[in-house]
């Protein structure tokens, strides 16, 4: 079965990395994608107009209709509004960790697991909330490190809000914010949202920020280092 | 010309009776991210200003919000501030630069192209002191061409 996979803005240029990582990993897991063509951006959060939102996202969804009614979206915010402008069923929308689960990794061939390694897995906000387009396992993240023998922290930090969508705005106030973040958790920051990772990284220091398909990809030896 | 109010529940979906049932339980002003930073925030103020026609328009949280969804997931009637916020500040003309390149680029190019977007607001880049974190987003510079995807279809 094949997948229309749907990038969105960021992951073809400040995220460019999320999005080859994510391509190499499904092919590695044996999952098929195929990226809708011509799509245009599903508005993200900038337009006060719900209507707009949910026709941009329609639009997309036609494309895709060409190639699957199974999309795949890695962005947070393309993904809550591909889900918010699917109200008939006639789509199945998923963000990667919708599809990715232990079984399934620990299925392919590991070659590194992640023993005396400590991480914080990081959802950040529209992955968790509201709960209609949230993630259904809110664990996925913590189950595949704990699988792979790696240790997991900061659970209570993990949905709160890193001030991403006011960094251009307002960056005493995502300063703040992912400070809190970081102050408590600790080792690898791990994340799946492209704007989690700016803030992160912008205000991180020597502490290290992933995306979680990377971490994949070392398990499975496609990476070198972590 | 239509009331602020008006367009605001076009905008949303909202009715205004929905709002009625707001409990004044200020939950949502409890879970409030920004009160995590030591802003004395209460959305139920924004939703109760609403319901009773007052003004609205300069709202602390229309600058604020972070749109993080923390009050909906904890509201007993799952109310979506974010959305009134957005709503109210498209409506009133209140958005950043920033957002305005974004949906300029949205416009042009069908997509939202950083370089474009960057280009737009380098002035607030640079006056407001993000140059010294140039080093660290070395990352995410990506030379990618805009496309013209908005224009096909
Ligand atoms: S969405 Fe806005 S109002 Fe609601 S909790 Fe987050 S910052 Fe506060
Ligand atoms: S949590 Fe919901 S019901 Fe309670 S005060 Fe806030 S908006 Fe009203």
């Amino acid at each position: 079965m094949t997948y229309a996979y749907y990038p969105g803005c960021a992951l073809k240029g400040s995220a460019k990395r999320l999005d080859l990582t994510l391509r190499k990993l499904f092919s590695r897991l044996g999952l098929t994608m195929k990226e809708i063509p011509d799509w245009t951006c599903c508005g993200a959060l900038e337009y006060g107009d719900r209507k707009q939102i949910i026709l941009n996202s329609k639009k997309n969804l036609n494309k895709a209709s060409f190639i699957s009614r199974m999309v795949i979206a890695a962005c947070p915010l393309c993904v809550k509004n591909l889900k918010e402008s699917e109200k008939d069923g006639e789509f199945s929308i998923f963000h990667p960790l919708d599809l990715l689960n232990v079984k399934l990794i620990l299925s392919a061939e590991i070659k590194n697991d992640l023993t005396n390694h400590i991480f914080t897995p990081y959802y950040g906000c529209l992955l968790m909330r509201p709960k209609e387009t949230a993630l259904k396992d809110k664990e996925v993240m913590e189950k595949i490190i704990k699988a792979l023998g790696g240790e997991v922290c900061g659970t209570e930090i993990k949905d709160k809000c890193c001030g991403g969508n006011r960094f251009f705005i307002d960056k005493d106030l995502a300063f703040n914010l992912s400070k809190i973040i970081l102050e408590r958790s600790k080792g690898t920051f791990v994340v799946f949202c492209p704007f989690c990772h700016l803030i992160l990284k912008t205000f991180s220091g020597d502490r290290k920020v992933i995306y979680f398909t990377e971490l994949l990809l070392y398990v499975l030896g496609d990476i070198k280092k972590l | 010309m239509q009331k602020i109010e008006e367009r605001i529940f076009e905008y949303t979906g909202y009715k205004q009776e929905d709002f009625s049932v707001c409990l004044g339980c200020k939950i949502c002003a409890s879970v409030c991210t920004l009160n995590d930073v030591g802003f004395k925030v209460n959305p139920q103020e924004l939703l109760l200003s609403l319901f009773m026609g007052l003004k609205i328009k300069n709202h602390v949280l229309i600058n604020l919000c972070t749109s993080c969804y923390r009050c909906t997931e904890s509201c007993p009637w799952e109310i979506r501030i974010p959305e009134l916020v957005r709503a109210i500040k498209e409506i009133t003309d209140k958005e950043e630069s920033f957002t305005k390149a974004m949906k300029e680029s949205i416009r042009i190019f069908g997509r939202v192209y950083e370089p474009y977007v960057i280009l737009r607001v380098l002035p607030t880049i640079i006056l407001k002191g993000y140059v010294k974190y140039l080093k660290r987003w070395k990352d995410y510079i990506n030379f990618h061409l805009p496309t013209f995807a908005g224009k096909k279809g």
